[in-house]
């Protein structure tokens, strides 16, 4: 009498928990790594890690085709995949004897490391601080992304900034700005793009009001490589109480911001790299670029910083230079580059939750390497003694 | 185990789920006014990276309209770089310190004088004024290119001075000098020799 079918849910359990998962993952990986390398010198390291690692699939623009294909999977899902298979594997053999012990707690190591690789790409903040000496800032700003600001002039001394990130503004047709009576509908956005004055010949602008009306937006290929920005803009028509205020045009590209007036309120829209805002600020008293003597090769590059935190009473000076960051509430002030002759410095902010797992993660690996190592020789000198 | 399974999978799922979720949203930020300058020392330029260009007379930049494009004897030292947007040009002075030139055209009037001289003003945190008071505020400068309108605004620091030339063809230019005080003040006498040579090419 043949054995009965294994069910499907306890195949696909064994085939999630098996060894042949984790090499095919493994050799995935492997590649991912390779093209991710070799797609650096055309995309730039963002560009290449975006596309490349931080994607559940690798999709390729056919240029005849009006779709894209996908060609292999992204770094997002092969690690994935390698999380639950380790943790699929730890829970079907659990098997707690003292001899597995270090095996187990390498796993556990493992597993600690690829979350912590999720909670870096889904937590992290990477920004920069651009500080001139002399100069206090309250914000660190993004590289990469673009947000659109409405300033309220509530009072003379503050005001009320609105930010709404461009990947809100990408796929919204409508937006309430919470705390205001505005309703922003989105009438068109490009990612990237070029603005020039527009001819009598050119078609009717898409804004009614702002300099929008005079200016002619050409979309652009997105742009990913390091030392390319995108431009981007949006048409936007702020409403009001049901009232609409006309098609506006908010770009980097526009000098000035567009300034809309309602019951004597005043609004600003502006499009700006992103800020993040601090509960502090700091003051950049000095910077110094020493170099060898003699010579033009860099030294040390260093920032002597004055941190000034009111709401717990902290006034304090910090030294910034290579690899000795500051580590402030829950941020990373890293030396970065510098630039005005060595009157402005550039700090890489970087806020990440999860920065202590690796360290953890390698400790227990570590450990659990060594607890293995130990008992497998104990075990090996144990069998020579009975031999 | 089968218990053990669901949890696993529930688990999973969850993970994927926080994974793909979206934190971006509006948010609120009271902050103090910004400083008089529109850009933050440092701030990285958006767009194409302009080229340097070496001073003296420099070629019409790409033409804005269907008019005339502006051209204009560059102070020695100083060096222009042809920007993207809505920057015709941006010019540098040589003086140590934040402070450069802006060159920005627009058809028609723009919104007229007093509009632009009180948003300049508001750049500034300086209250707005009537159109009596405009001239008072006005100095006159003379170029092949017109009569050139300009003024200047200080407050807390930064300083201002703006050229402003309607042209024959109905285009708005406008050239404001903006920056700290001292590197201003110090850029100004040449500014103001670059608004007398100012001709439309």
């Amino acid at each position: 009498m043949a054995d009965p079918p294994t069910p499907l849910p306890r195949r696909l359990w064994d085939a999630l928990a098996s060894l042949e998962l984790t090499l095919i993952s493994l050799a995935l990986l492997m590649a991912l790594v390779l093209l991710c390398t070799l797609a650096q010198t055309r995309l730039g390291i963002f560009g290449a890690v975006q596309i490349y690692m931080r994607s559940f699939i690798v999709w390729w623009q056919v240029p005849a085709l009006p779709f894209r294909l996908p060609v292999f999977p992204g770094g997002v899902l092969v690690g994935l995949m390698l999380l639950f298979n380790l943790t699929a594997a730890l829970i079907k053999r659990f098997d707690f004897t003292w001899g597995k012990s270090g095996l187990w707690i390498i796993h556990a190591g493992l597993i600690l490391l690829i979350a912590g690789e999720f909670s870096s790409g889904a937590f992290q903040v990477e920004t920069n601080m651009n500080i001139e000496v002399g100069q206090t800032v309250n914000f660190t700003e993004s590289s990469r992304d673009i947000e659109l600001t409405i300033t309220h002039s509530k009072d003379p001394s503050h005001d009320q900034i609105y930010s709404i990130p461009a990947s809100l503004l990408r796929r919204s047709e409508s937006i309430a700005v919470p705390g205001t009576p505005i309703t922003l509908r989105v009438k068109r956005y490009f990612e990237n793009a070029t603005l020039a004055m527009r001819e009598q010949t050119d078609p009717a602008s898409l804004a009614t009001a702002g300099v929008g009306a005079d200016v002619k937006v050409v979309a652009q290929p997105v742009v990913v490589s390091d030392n390319e920005m995108n431009q981007t803009s949006v048409f936007v028509e702020p409403v009001l109480k049901g009232q609409s205020f006309g098609t506006w045009l908010v770009s980097p590209g526009l000098a000035a911001p567009q300034t809309f007036v309602d019951e004597g309120q005043t609004y600003a829209m502006a499009m700006q790299h992103r800020r993040y805002y601090l509960p502090y600020s700091i003051t950049l008293k000095d910077f110094r670029h020493d170099v060898y003597a003699g010579t033009d090769i860099p030294k040390n590059f260093s920032s002597l910083v004055h941190i000034s935190h009111p709401a717990k009473n902290e006034e304090r000076d910090v030294l910034i230079y290579m690899n000795q960051p500051l580590r402030y509430e829950g941020r990373t002030f890293y030396q970065a580059s510098y630039g005005k002759e060595g009157k402005l410095s550039i700090l890489q902010v970087v806020q990440n939750p999860g920065w202590t797992l690796p360290y953890i993660s390698c400790g227990i690996i570590t450990l659990g390497l060594l607890l293995h190592f130990g008992l497998t020789l104990r075990r090996s000198l144990q069998q020579r003694r009975a031999a | 185990m089968q218990k053990t399974n669901s949890l696993f999978l529930t688990s999973g799922l969850a993970l994927a789920a926080a994974l793909g979720c979206n934190r971006d949203q509006v948010q609120s930020t009271r902050v103090e006014k910004a400083a008089p300058a529109a850009m933050p020392p440092g701030h990285p330029p958006m767009g194409t990276p302009p080229a340097a260009m070496p001073a003296g007379a420099v070629p019409p930049p790409p033409q804005p309209t269907g008019g005339q494009a502006l051209q204009w004897l560059l102070p020695k030292g100083w060096t222009t770089a042809q920007a993207g947007g809505m920057r015709f040009a941006t010019l540098k002075p040589p003086a140590q310190g934040n402070a450069e030139v802006s060159v920005v055209t627009l058809s028609g009037p723009a919104g007229g004088e007093l509009a632009n001289v009180n948003r300049w003003r508001a750049q500034l945190g300086l209250p707005p004024i009537e159109a009596a008071g405009l001239a008072s505020l006005r100095k006159v400068v003379q170029s092949k290119a017109g009569t050139v309108a300009v003024f200047e605004f200080a407050n807390s620091g930064s300083r201002m001075v703006v050229g402003l030339l309607s042209t024959p063809a109905g285009n708005t230019w406008f050239l404001k000098l903006l920056g700290e005080d001292v590197p201003v003040n110090h850029a100004k006498p040449d500014f103001m020799k670059l608004l007398g040579t100012l001709s439309l090419g």
